[in-house]
């Protein structure tokens, strides 16, 4: 599904600043990987890549086997609304748009027909419980809501890959378990393929593989087995190591 | 939701983001739409008022027009800067680029319609008081009514349509869509701080100091030559001012910790040093319209009030009527103005006089010279000053501001009287023209025999009584106010022909003047507005460190102050100068005039800058709450 290949980036200025060294892995079809790290060790400029918001150095990005970093702008777009789904932290939601109109905006842009729209918005909707503030705007709702909102606008053009920036960050831990849940529901169900990058050892817990990066090098990765809480241990083990500081960690769910 | 659906959602639901856009568009159809109402009102079209008047309007119509092409223009793109993150987000959904234009393009066209139909609605609402001004300046007899201005509003939809049509292309063609991650941190992105150079700062000196001085050294005709060389200085100068020389104080003040680190001080100039680059080309842009403006609607008030002091001030009668040659028609003529006042009702006394002429030594003219008594007999009737002579003493008058040391006046007349005058008066006591002396009874009795004797007949009384304006115009069909025989003047009636023709230029100035003053607001506005999330976020990081209502209240208003008032000051400064120099050249005073076009134009701001800061410190404070 995703092939990354001897990514480098450097940022350039008056002194230059590597942010990823040649890092490699790949993701499997319908794969759930999270990529953990301390603070300023490259997840999300590894994850601005793939999402195609920014461009590599060097090296190459292929998903399904085509170079991402070889198309044209309108074929990004095109990508991007069909292939490619996105979740923030700070969840991005126009607020100029009800619930119901955010979600079905990469549909909108994409030209498709207005009864098919509003049916897939009300299936995603139901499967995320968020059927009743659909008329609402993005002011009038809860964080945990805006993010199941944002989950929506990410999967209802049923995308090959979904990619999730902190999603739990902004949540509390209620609403966390619940993203995350919903997450692996949809990965279990749909066979999406997921990547996400998150502090969060509880977060990442709910993966199938984390791969953990410092200083913008591939440090590990390590596998779920059946057991989630001996997983999330293992994580907790992995950071530790890792960066030395326990501080580095969100202590407050442990 | 379709496209169409989701562009159109996306203007009306927020309607804050796009209102400043939106006002100043209205605004500036709102003032196309009056002017073309006053222009294409049927007295004016119908060719009553002359052809000058037709093109002047015409020229001043498509001026505003280009105007506001170019502020359209630049309001726009202020306003897209603003919203990078949003477009990030939408490319992040999958937004092409052609769509981005697209959306763009759209929203263009839904505020420009909107802002086309209220700035006619409005126009219309203030129609009538615009054809009361209009008319009241123009000093239009019959006057203006309120008509339905078909053709205005037609002219005015059509042009406007084409320029948003065109600024929308435009727009959506340039738009460069730039590297997405560029676009989602938009504004996150440091800033470097702007440097500066002593040199410059220095040069900055120089160059208003050398402006301002040439301008204010300039006398008479000078001020035309130096008119371009010295604003092209003043204009550079006030660009190093805004680019160098406030970054040189800045950075001056930071280096000082005594002062940047003291209380507040730090968050407002390290703030002003790096907002220095955006804000030096708005200081720029305000502080060169708003010159313009000042100085366009200062000279003509000036040159206005000017024109109406020196009529008036030249002939104090309702009418005057001087015979020239041999006078024979004087009499029947006198007969014609004491009729034709009858008639109107006029209330005025009548007085002849007989004023004499001399033969000159070395001199070709004959001199107009009048005894002392009979000037005061003439002067006490029109309830001026007399003049007291020593023996000997001669003096010339004239209504307008000579000097007479630049006069070439003959001192001698033919029978050797010296006649030199010692001083000038300035006065319109003998209403007539050339430089009349005026000399002592005693040595009036000397002078021997008259070359030449001419009869003066003038009539006393309320200048501006009812029906002078229609006598006079009666008269001067009836008898050519300037012959080879007489001379005929209805100060009145010279003065309201001359504003007429004035009140037209003032007109068109003023409208002019207050297009590019109010625009030069809304180019703060916006300079502002671009900067209110940085400060939300901001001041929501440092209200979290503990920074009190008051504290807050104090950085936004220096903030704020600044921005507004820095550039109107350096304009002002700039149109006092020119204001002064057009008053040396005229060789008046303009000093009430200027203090009163500078004065308004300052209370405006002012109230402008009241409304603005309490809705900026109102969001600002919301924000951190």
């Amino acid at each position: 599904m995703l092939n990354v290949n001897q990514i480098s980036k450097t940022y350039a200025g008056k002194i230059a600043y590597k942010a990823l060294t040649d890092i490699q892995f790949t993701i499997e079809d319908g794969e759930f990987v999270g990529i953990m790290g301390p603070s300023g060790s490259g997840k999300t400029t590894l994850l601005n890549l793939i999402a195609t918001i920014d461009e590599p150095t060097s090296g190459q990005i292929l998903i399904n086997g085509e170079n991402i970093n070889r198309m044209k702008k309108n074929e990004l777009a095109r990508f991007r609304r069909r292939e490619l789904g996105f979740i923030f932290q700070d969840f991005n939601l126009l607020h100029t748009l009800t619930v119901q109109e955010n979600i079905v905006l990469p549909l909108t842009l994409d030209g498709s027909k207005v009864s098919e729209m509003k049916q897939k918005a009300a299936a995603i909707a139901d499967k995320l419980g968020i059927t009743s503030i659909m008329n609402k705007r993005t002011y009038e709702i809860s964080g945990g809501q805006a993010q199941r909102t944002a989950i929506a606008r990410a999967m209802i053009h049923s995308p090959k890959m979904l990619l999730a920036d902190e999603p739990t960050g902004n949540l509390d831990s209620k609403s966390a378990r619940d993203v995350m849940e919903m997450l692996e529901n949809i990965n279990r169900e749909q066979q999406t393929t997921m990547m996400l990058v998150t502090h969060d050892p509880v977060a990442a817990s709910y993966c199938s593989r984390v791969i953990f990066i410092r200083d913008g090098h591939l440090y590990s990765e390590i596998h779920r087995g059946d057991n989630r809480q001996a997983f999330f241990q293992k994580i907790i083990d992995t950071l530790s190591l890792l960066g030395g500081h326990t501080n580095d960690i969100s202590s407050i769910r442990l | 939701m379709t496209f169409r659906q989701f562009a159109y959602n996306n203007v009306v639901r927020n309607k804050r983001l796009y209102a400043a856009y939106f006002l100043s568009s209205m605004f500036t159809v709102m003032v196309f739409f009056t002017f073309a109402i006053f222009a294409y009102h049927p007295l004016l079209a119908d060719g009553q008022i002359n052809h000058n008047v037709q093109g002047g309007m015409s020229t001043a119509k498509w001026m505003i027009y280009a105007f506001s092409f170019f502020f359209v223009l630049y309001s726009m793109s202020s306003f897209l800067k603003t919203r990078k993150k949003e477009f990030g987000l939408l490319m992040m959904q999958g937004m092409s680029p052609g769509q981005l234009r697209q959306m763009v393009f759209l929203e263009n066209i839904i505020i420009g319609f909107a802002a086309t139909l209220g700035g006619i609605v409005l126009g219309l609402v203030f129609a009538k008081a615009i054809l009361l001004a209009g008319e009241h300046i123009l000093v239009i007899e019959g006057g203006l009514n309120f008509y339905f201005p078909a053709r205005a509003i037609g002219i005015t939809c059509f042009s406007f349509f084409i320029l948003f049509l065109l600024i929308s292309l435009f727009i959506s063609s340039v738009l460069r869509s730039g590297k997405l991650i560029d676009l989602i941190k938009g504004s996150q992105k440091a800033r470097s701080e702007p440097r500066a150079s002593m040199l410059l700062s220095l040069l900055v000196l120089v160059l208003i100091g050398t402006g301002y001085t040439l301008s204010l050294l300039a006398r008479g005709g000078d001020a035309f030559i130096l008119l371009l060389p010295v604003s092209i200085i003043v204009t550079i100068g006030s660009y190093l001012l805004f680019t160098q020389l406030s970054v040189y104080i800045i950075r001056r003040l930071k280096s000082r910790e005594s002062f940047f680190w003291k209380r507040t001080n730090m968050l407002l100039l390290s703030d002003l040093s790096y907002r220095m680059k955006d804000n030096a080309r708005t200081f720029f842009l305000v502080c060169i319209v708003s010159t313009v403006s000042f100085c366009a609607i200062g000279s003509l008030y000036g040159l206005q009030s000017v024109v109406s002091k020196n009529v008036a001030l030249s002939n104090p009668y309702v009418i005057s009527y001087l015979a020239k040659g041999s006078g024979a028609d004087a009499q029947r003529h006198a007969e014609v103005i004491d009729q034709t006042f009858r008639k109107h009702g006029i209330q005025a006394t009548r007085i002849d006089e007989v004023l004499t002429e001399y033969n000159m030594k070395d001199d070709a003219f004959t001199q107009m010279i009048v005894s002392e008594s009979m000037f005061n007999r003439l002067a006490a009737r029109v309830d001026q000053p007399p003049i007291q002579l020593a023996a000997g003493e001669t003096v010339a008058v004239t209504p307008f501001q000579l000097q007479l040391d630049r006069l070439d006046v003959p001192s001698t007349t033919a029978s050797g009287v010296h006649v030199r005058p010692d001083r000038l008066i300035q006065t319109g006591v003998l209403a007539v023209e050339g430089i009349p002396f005026v000399v002592p009874d005693e040595m009036y009795a000397r002078l021997g025999k008259p070359a030449a004797q001419r009869s003066l007949h003038v009539w006393t009384g309320d200048q501006e009584q009812q029906g002078v304006l229609a006598a006079g115009k009666e008269i001067y069909t009836e008898l050519d106010p300037s012959t080879e025989s007489h001379r005929i003047a209805v100060p009145a009636y010279d003065v309201n022909q001359e504003l007429g023709s004035y009140g037209m230029i003032l007109f068109i100035g003023l409208f002019i003047g207050i297009v590019f003053f109010v625009s030069a607001g809304s180019f703060l506005y916006f300079r502002l507005y671009s900067d209110l999330d940085e400060d939300k976020q901001k001041f929501r990081s440092i209200a979290k460190l503990g920074l009190t209502i008051p504290e807050l209240n104090r950085v936004l208003n220096r903030q704020i102050v600044l921005l507004f008032f820095a550039p109107i000051i350096v304009a002002m400064l700039h149109g006092a100068v020119a204001l002064t120099t057009l008053a040396n050249m005229f060789q008046t005073s303009l000093l009430r005039e200027s203090l009163i076009v500078l004065g308004i134009f300052f209370l405006i701001q002012l109230v402008y800058f009241l409304i603005v800061r309490f809705f900026y410190i109102k969001q600002v404070r919301a924000a951190i709450r």
